[in-house]
């Protein structure tokens, strides 16, 4: 069979095989390359969702986290603040009550020490109404009868005696 | 004895009449061409088929992964993604490549043993850098590129840049045809010796060349799988090279 030069380039297959490079680079971007990037491209479609979907998430489990968080802190300040509001309104009510009691104290005091002058009072008037009946008394006897030295002695000492008993 | 290593076969010559282009032969570069190219878009459809975004079967693993193979393959090299648009040309042309040295191994002669195809690599090759340092730099900034760095360095300039797709072509052709060479060469001295031993036991015998069968793969892993792979990787490095240093002008 008749065959080419061993070293040779042959212009029709020269021009051929330049043609085929192109046909064979066609072929593979349409083959291989194309649906393997648009295969590609779909897988990094999807994880950029997922990405995406899983920071959404993120965000949204924040906020209610925050939201939780402040509510917390709302009703922890709340707590604290019913709990000084009573603390303060047992403080008054304690100091109220011992004030009044004081105050009640003293009252009963001055109110004894009050009686109690009255009552030294009373005595004392009594018993000058004593002595002035008393000394009426001596007086009425003086008159009736003379007095002497002897009778004298006796009505003082009487006098001192009755008062003894009066006072 | 007599060893002939001859070009490729021609099959039919189609008459052309055109004065320089001479007739059109549909020889075996040709022949195994399509037959490489028909192998390369088969297995392409194969691996492509019933892809899935998730629960990717082996095949489509490996699909994905020579995509991704070549993206990184030239995005590596040039630095930016500013070539991607040569990522299918260069991954034609390195498989193309590879299948066709290594198609030499089922027994078909290779269509890169033919400078012809090699050229009309090489010369789509220099075309592409050509373009590439013209948009870079315009038409004027090209052709004052050739006069630097002193003007009496033009010819040699102009002979540099031819020098590129000669020696691209050349290299990758000489190469896969000393691998030719060589195989014929220890096919016919093997067949020489086991006739020289076996003639001792039977002259019938002496006919049949058993140390052919074994020995000669041994050498193939270096002047088929390797010079192959090899040759295919260094045209397609090349070519992305040039084309990335002919762009920063």
């Amino acid at each position: 069979m008749e065959t080419q030069e061993l070293v040779t380039i042959v212009p029709w297959t020269f021009i051929a095989q330049i043609l085929n490079l192109f046909i064979q680079m066609y072929l593979i971007k349409r083959f291989l390359f194309k649906p393997v990037n648009d295969i590609l491209e779909k897988r990094q479609a999807l994880t950029d969702k997922e990405i995406k979907d899983a920071r959404t998430a993120k965000e949204d489990a924040d906020k209610i986290r925050e939201e939780y968080e402040g509510h917390m802190n709302g009703a922890k300040a709340e707590a604290a603040r019913i709990i000084s509001d009573a603390k303060k309104d047992a403080q008054f009510t304690a100091d109220k009550m011992i004030k009044d009691a004081e105050t009640e104290a003293h009252d009963i005091k001055v109110r004894a020490e009050a009686d109690i002058e009255q009552e030294k009072k009373k005595a004392v008037n009594e018993a000058k109404d004593e002595i002035s009946s008393l000394a009426l008394d001596i007086a009425g006897k003086v008159v009736e009868k003379e007095i002497n030295e002897a009778d004298h002695r006796k009505l003082i000492d009487d006098f001192i005696s009755k008062v003894g008993e009066a006072s | 004895m007599n060893v002939e290593i001859n070009g490729a076969r021609i099959f039919a010559r189609i008459p052309t009449g055109i004065p320089v282009l001479g007739d059109f032969t549909i020889n075996e570069t040709l022949v195994v061409s399509w037959i490489v190219m028909a192998v390369i878009t088969l297995l392409c459809i194969f691996l492509t088929r019933n892809m899935r975004v998730e629960n990717i079967t082996k095949r489509q693993a490996i699909a994905e992964m020579l995509v991704e193979t070549a993206n990184n393959f030239v995005r590596n090299n040039t630095g930016t993604r500013k070539f991607d648009k040569l990522i299918p040309f260069v991954a034609a042309l390195f498989t193309t490549s590879v299948i066709s040295n290594l198609i030499s191994l089922t027994g078909l002669r290779s269509p890169t043993a033919d400078l012809s195809t090699e050229a009309a690599w090489a010369i789509v090759v220099f075309i592409m850098i050509t373009m590439e340092k013209i948009k870079a730099g315009g038409i004027l900034g090209y052709m004052k590129g050739f006069t630097e760095p002193i003007a009496v360095m033009t010819p040699f300039n102009i002979l540099s840049e031819l020098a590129t797709p000669v020696s691209m072509a050349c290299r990758h052709f000489g190469n896969i045809l000393s691998g030719i060479v060589i195989n014929g060469l220890i096919y016919a001295s093997l067949a020489v010796a086991s006739s020289a031993i076996l003639i001792h036991i039977n002259a019938t015998l002496a006919h049949i060349p058993i140390l052919d069968v074994g020995i000669p793969a041994i050498l193939s892993v270096y002047f088929d799988w390797f010079t192959g792979v090899m040759q295919a990787f260094i045209f397609s490095m090349l070519t992305i090279m040039y084309i990335a240093n002919a762009s920063e002008g």
